[in-house]
């Protein structure tokens, strides 16, 4: 089924046409600059590519809240969950299209006061302190919607428009239609995935455009991010005469078989691995931002050390050229003792993502970098109870994919702005629904590409990463 | 847009037409004439520009067409678009409107005041539409033109004017497509690289040196076909063969994907697949045991159990297990099976008629939902007592008098260690008893002032202190709820009959419903279970009213749509050796596929596949004992021109390289370097290991779920076929190369892997551990050999054991060259120190030929 596209990622100036033209008696410039040509066509698929329209956006940084944040305990303050706290939520009151049984449940109010912020008046829990700070900043998606109750699934179909097939990922899809700002990087980083290896695959997009992860930010600079960076056994000479050796049997037999793009593209391979050996660590190296910068992501304190890297690291790569960037921040899947856990959730992730937005904004980069924050679905406006004994203060939410609440800021969204409201409950959206389809078509056009029009012809059929559904939001735009 | 303006003025040209003879019925009441005048001169135009071009034809987004009168009237995803008894929620005005939280529409701009004005005057008239009726979506190609849908002809092979080449039929064909274009095909390979590429493409491994040898030491013509039925009749044979359809099933050790649910019997279908192409069991068979092989007779109880595992087929793919809606879930179940069908047997993607009459190739809703019948009445899962779980079927296997005997062997060491468990745990229980009771007594001591030590308590003996006595309790408390654990785990792993993963004849068998766009919810009408009309020669085998159709699906299959299925089939097998298939997108041969390069020479093999009995080894030995196959891959200065005019080598003018598969990679290391060890099969997971086990409360609301934290002490060694396959993450372990070169993600059925050439893979040669353990062992082993007289020998060996030839001359210089610059100054202090540099520059040379592409390619 891919048999049409497997080779459609080697390069397209291929050795037998340098040879000819080289042949044909160029000084050493020309020379250089056919190999300066040779080196862009080696890494094709990441070429930098024309949008559709102007972009607002040229990156984007997705923080993905693995697990489903409260929106009823962060964002939305609904009067009503306030006053029926711990009672049943009875049969008469009961929001159309609940699931059966829900009568039963008990109503739980927000666990803290759910604030408006800034001069939009944006609503944030006292639980968020610090993003409290950067409300005016913020476009806020009341409406959001997936269509599964799973975190696997949700998350699948968060990432990849669907949860029952082999789909790329938005972020493939980015680099597929953008091309990376930098050669020798990536055009898709997952830092800290946690998830299927579908949330971050290209599926059949070539796989130069799957998610590149980085699985633990060292905080040792001599420890390795990208897997097999590096062997600490050998020395740089001894590896390097190795890949000599094997480069130069590469290109003998590369000779006698006359051309093979593969082939060429192994001994293409062999030199990006070795340059991203020495470029790589220095962009994984943290060490090298002022204390300054490092305190206002939390680096260095407990609660926010990780995520906090992560989220720095997020910017660097923006920096570097990096066109999508999933920063992974779980912790959030509160089925019991939401009261308990979420403050600690709270910690660890609200410092760092307020510092991205700040470090963003102060360095110019925020205008046409599209941050989007969000779980893969949110929590019920009733409680739930898993071991069906413990008292109110000890339950948690269960999970809803029917509305939910993300946030998006910068790359040209509007700033201090929100959009789509629920019923009383919190449970159905009444107006400004975004399906997740819609989000995706938004993104997209905020990276200047039309998503009918962002196509790959596989099995005979031209995928999108909106299927056949997706309308962009364009009262969120600035 | 301009293409789009001529179609729509042809569609209202048509429109107008209906509408002169529908007005007729309205002709009696003048105010219709009006309303229709309305709607002729300012609604109709405006739905044309600004609604026609995604609501009408067969652009219907949102399921919604504004075609007809009926279109607005059925509605799309969100229903009706005009509402009669409520005209102001009309989804229609709030689109148009931009209200709320419906898609805007149209949505590259709102329309003026005016036009929104006209729409809602419109609707509140009641929305008089004379636009009769039925918006049809795009009608089924014709089928007759589709060339995978001719019967098999009878094909003769061309003539060819260079006679001394062919050795077969098939060269015949090669060679008059490259005569036709003045074209002449490579010289043979050398037979020692034909040895390595054969080897290869039979077995997954390369040839031993003796295997070298002795092809080598026999020059005689015959010596090639004792070399094909040596190979094809090994064991390493069928674990080759096996992985691509592995591919195609979507196989994985584990249930669907979500939550790391253990699929602990699925290795009983992986293991029957490689027995079953090992037996050269016929792929009509093959077919039929995997649709229904429980409703088939047996004459043995190892055919049986065969039979039943090989319907796995059906289930091990990517299952989805939880879902709130069973409707749903059940649909999409369904859904996979006959996407599987579709696309391993008949190359179609048939699950495009899930929704709609299929856009361009001759499946229409009614063949999907007549497919669908025959699924909905077969049993593939079931609801389990946790939470909201299912799981696929499991179906108990009758069990030889062997099996039974080690079994029950088996159960009764099973039975000592639980009860072992029992009493340690009742024996930590009882001492909490005693434990309690003596701080009871402590404690009444000291509400009496007394010391606040047990000596003078009930127990002589015991002179510690209430503290130290809770910490015990605390202690052998965790002890008990330790082995709570344990026995679960012995009660999950106890000896049980074998069963395996299968489906059953459902408990309702009838008819399915269509479902509109594909939604359960949403039934139409019914259609009696069936196959795909177009695909067929003659009619198919009746489905009785008592019998799912499982079975008459793989006569169906076997019989009338035999010609679809035998050239899918030979297809699969030929890309394999070729790299490319005759049709190059192998799992789909529909009418957007690419023409077959080949056409004739794909209708000889199919035809010849069903004559010789659908034997895969028989058509294998044909390929690989042409002369098509033992052309070189190297490209001489002859054959520049071909190379310029034909580089992907679609008419076969040499054999195209082929970088080896993930399998092959790691096997391939492991068999160079002596590290490779045989496997019986087997389970794959290793749940006997504690710490791969977790959700052992029989309480808890998810299923069991399996990790990979220990793996057996043989599965770094075994070939790769035989490790466990994760759905949900990354392939762990000594699988770990799987991750890097290619292997399709099992939640999805494929053919046809990509080859990618990508800097993880470099780092993963340069740097990674399992170049290195092989190295290593590939080191040892040349420097402990003492019959290697000089470094000239020992390095012939090294080229021998990892590409089956000695080095060139030149190659000898360049190794002697980097082993002396790897070890520039070999220490004077003793010879230890001499050793360890000598081995490591070895090492180092050993790791770079095994990172080669000549090492790394089939050439």
């Amino acid at each position: 089924m891919r048999g049409s596209q497997q080779l459609s990622y080697v390069p397209a100036v291929n050795r037998r046409d340098f040879l000819q033209r080289a042949a044909c008696g160029f000084g050493s410039i020309a020379l250089q600059a056919m190999l300066a040509d040779i080196a862009t066509a080696a890494k094709a698929p990441l070429a930098p590519r024309a949008t559709h329209f102007a972009a607002r956006a040229k990156r984007v940084i997705f923080l993905f809240m693995a697990g489903g944040p409260s929106q009823h305990d962060l964002f939305v303050p609904k009067p009503r969950l306030v006053r029926d706290h711990g009672r049943r939520v009875g049969l008469t009151d009961l929001p159309s299209g609940a699931p059966v049984g829900t009568d039963k449940f008990l109503t739980l109010g927000p666990m803290a006061p759910i604030l408006p912020r800034g001069e939009s008046g944006a609503t944030i829990s006292t639980l968020l302190p610090h993003l409290a700070k950067v409300a005016d900043d913020l476009c806020f998606l009341h409406g959001m919607q997936v269509d599964n109750p799973a975190h696997d699934l949700a998350t699948l179909q968060f990432n990849t428009g669907v949860f029952n097939e082999v789909r790329p990922a938005m972020g493939a899809w980015a680099s597929y239609g953008l091309g990376s700002e930098n050669e020798n990087l990536p055009g898709f980083v997952s830092i800290h995935a946690d998830a299927d290896v579908r949330a971050y695959g290209s599926a059949f997009l070539p796989a130069a455009h799957q998610g590149t992860v980085i699985g633990q930010i060292p905080t040792d600079p001599r420890e390795s991010a990208i897997r097999f960076l590096s062997d600490p056994e050998t020395t740089k000479d001894a590896q390097r005469r190795r890949i000599d050796f094997v480069q130069a049997a590469n290109r003998e037999l590369l000779d006698r078989i006359g051309e093979d793009r593969v082939m060429e593209g192994v001994i293409d391979s062999f030199e990006l691995a070795f340059r991203m050996q020495t470029a790589t660590p220095q962009l994984v190296d943290l060490s090298t931002e002022a204390a300054e910068t490092l305190a206002l992501y939390g680096v260095g304190t407990d609660a926010t050390d990780k995520n906090g890297r992560a989220c720095l690291l997020a910017r660097r790569l923006c920096e570097a050229g990096v066109r999508f960037v999933q920063v992974t921040i779980g912790g959030w899947d509160h089925h019991g003792d939401i009261r308990g856990a979420l403050p600690n959730s709270c910690l660890g992730a609200d410092q760092p993502v307020a510092a991205l937005i700040i470090d963003l904004k102060r360095r110019g980069l925020l205008d046409d970098t599209l941050v989007v924050w969000s779980g893969e679905f949110g929590r019920t406006p009733w409680s739930q109870d898993i071991t069906g004994t413990a008292p109110l203060e000890k339950h948690g939410r269960e999970h809803q994919p029917e509305s939910f609440t993300t946030f998006l800021a910068g790359g040209g969204v509007r700033r201090g702005f929100s959009h789509g409201e629920t019923d009383e409950f919190g449970y159905k959206t009444t107006s400004g629904r975004v399906h997740i389809h819609d989000l995706h078509a938004t993104i997209l056009h905020l990276l200047g590409l039309d998503h009918e029009r962002l196509t790959y012809r596989h099995a005979g059929r031209d995928y999108r990463l909106t299927d056949v559904y997706g309308t962009v939001i364009r009262q969120i735009i600035a | 847009m301009g293409t789009r303006v001529v179609t729509t003025i042809g569609r209202l040209a048509a429109g107008v037409a209906i509408a002169f003879s529908a007005s007729i019925s309205f002709a009696a009441q003048p105010a219709l004439t009006e309303q229709m005048e309305f709607f002729e001169q300012r609604v109709r135009p405006l739905l044309v520009e600004h609604c026609y071009p995604c609501h009408a034809g067969n652009k219907r987004q949102g399921g919604l067409s504004l075609e007809y009168r009926s279109g607005w009237q059925t509605g799309g995803d969100r229903g009706p678009a005009i509402l009669a008894d409520r005209p102001e929620d009309s989804p229609l005005l709030r689109a148009v409107r931009y209200q709320d939280d419906y898609p805007q529409m149209p949505p590259d701009g709102k329309l003026s005041a005016e036009q929104i004005a006209v729409l809602e005057q419109w609707v509140r008239m009641g929305a008089p539409d004379p636009r009769d009726g039925e918006a049809i979506e795009a009608a089924p190609g014709p089928s007759g033109t589709l060339w995978v849908l001719e019967p098999l002809p009878d094909v003769t092979p061309p003539q060819v004017d260079n006679a001394e080449w062919p050795l077969g039929d098939i060269d015949r064909f090669v060679l008059a497509r490259l005569e036709q274009k003045g074209w002449q095909p490579s010289p043979d390979v050398d037979r020692g690289a034909w040895l390595r590429r054969v080897t290869f493409d039979l077995t997954g491994l390369p040839p031993t040196m003796a295997e070298v040898d002795a092809f080598l030491g026999d020059a005689s013509e015959e010596a090639f076909a004792r070399v094909v039925d040596r190979l094809l009749s090994s064991r390493e044979y069928g674990e080759r063969w096996a992985r691509p359809w592995l591919d195609l099933v979507g196989y994985a050790d584990q249930i669907g994907s979500a939550n790391n649910v253990p699929a602990e019997q699925a290795w009983r279908y992986r293991d029957y697949v490689i027995r079953a192409l090992n037996a050269e069991k016929p792929f009509d068979q093959f077919i039929r045991e995997q649709l229904a092989g429980d409703l088939l007779t047996s004459s043995s109880i190892e055919e049986r159990q065969d039979q039943i595992i090989a319907t796995g087929f059906l289930v091990l793919g990517n299952v989805n297990i939880v879902e709130s809606d069973k409707l749903v879930m059940r649909m999409d179940l369904v859904d996979h099976q006959i996407e599987k069908v579709g696309k391993a047997f008949l190359g179609m993607s048939l699950q495009c008629a899930r929704c709609h009459d299929h856009k361009f190739d001759p499946i229409i809703l009614q063949d999907y939902y007549g497919l669908a019948g025959i699924f909905a009445s077969t049993e593939s899962t079931r609801k389990v007592d946790r939470g909201v779980w299912s799981t696929v079927t499991l179906v108990t296997l009758p069990e030889t008098l062997a099996e039974f005997t080690t079994r029950e062997a088996a159960l009764s060491a099973h039975d000592r260690e639980v009860e072992e468990i029992r009493q340690e745990q009742a024996l930590s229980a009882r001492r909490i008893d005693e434990i309690d009771r003596l701080l009871e007594t402590a404690e009444q001591g000291i509400s009496n002032g007394e010391s606040a030590t047990l000596a003078n308590a009930s127990s002589p003996e015991d002179d510690r202190s209430p503290a130290e006595l809770k910490q015990e309790r605390a202690d052998l408390a965790a002890k008990v709820a330790a082995c709570n654990q344990r026995l679960w785990h012995k009660d999950y792993i106890r000896p049980s009959a074998p069963a395996t993963f299968a489906v059953k004849e459902g408990a309702e068998i009838g008819n399915s419903r269509i479902c509109l766009r594909g939604n359960p919810h949403a039934p139409g009408d019914v259609v009696p279970r069936g196959f795909i009309r177009a695909m067929a020669r003659g009619t198919g085998p009746k489905i009785p009213a008592d019998q799912s159709g499982r079975q008459q699906l793989a006569d169906w299959l076997t019989g009338p749509a035999s010609h679809v299925v035998s050239r899918v089939t030979v297809n699969r097998l030929w890309q394999k050796l070729f790299g490319r298939g005759i049709v190059d997108s192998v799992d789909y041969f529909g009418a957007r596929s690419e023409p077959p390069s080949h056409p004739e020479l794909l209708d000889f093999l199919a035809r010849q596949f069903i004559s010789q009995g659908w034997s895969q080894k028989q058509l294998l030995r044909e390929l690989v004992l042409s002369r098509t196959y033992r052309q070189q891959s190297t490209a001489t200065t002859a054959a520049s021109t071909m190379l310029a005019a034909d580089p992907d080598n679609r008419l076969l003018w040499r054999m195209s390289p082929r970088r080896l598969e993930a399998e092959m990679i790691r096997d391939a290391l492991l068999a160079s370097s002596g590290l490779l060890r045989c496997s019986a099969g087997g389970p794959a997971l290793a749940p006997e290991f504690m710490e791969n086990v977790g959700e052992l409360d029989p309480k808890s609301v998810n299923p069991i779920s399996f990790s990979l934290q220990r793996f057996r002490d043989d599965a770094p060694r075994v070939r790769t076929i035989y490790l466990p396959v994760v759905r949900s993450s990354e392939q762990r372990g000594p699988a770990d190369i799987l991750n890097f070169f290619d292997f399709p993600q099992p939640a999805q059925y494929t053919g046809g892997r990509p080859t990618t050439a990508v800097a993880s893979q470099a780092l993963f040669l340069i740097n990674g551990p399992l170049l290195q353990q092989a190295a290593k062992s590939l080191t040892e082993t040349l420097l402990a050999d003492s019959s290697l007289e000089d470094e000239e020998a020992r390095l012939h060996a090294l080229y021998r054991r990892v590409l089956n030839r000695p080095c060139t001359p030149e190659e000898l210089s360049n190794a002697r060259a980097f082993l002396g610059a790897s070890a520039p100054a070999a220490p004077e202090n003793g010879s230890a120190g001499a050793d360890a540099s000598r081995h490591d520059s070895w090492q180092q040379l050993a790791h770079a030929l095994l990172a080669s592409n000549e090492f790394l390619f089939r050439l």
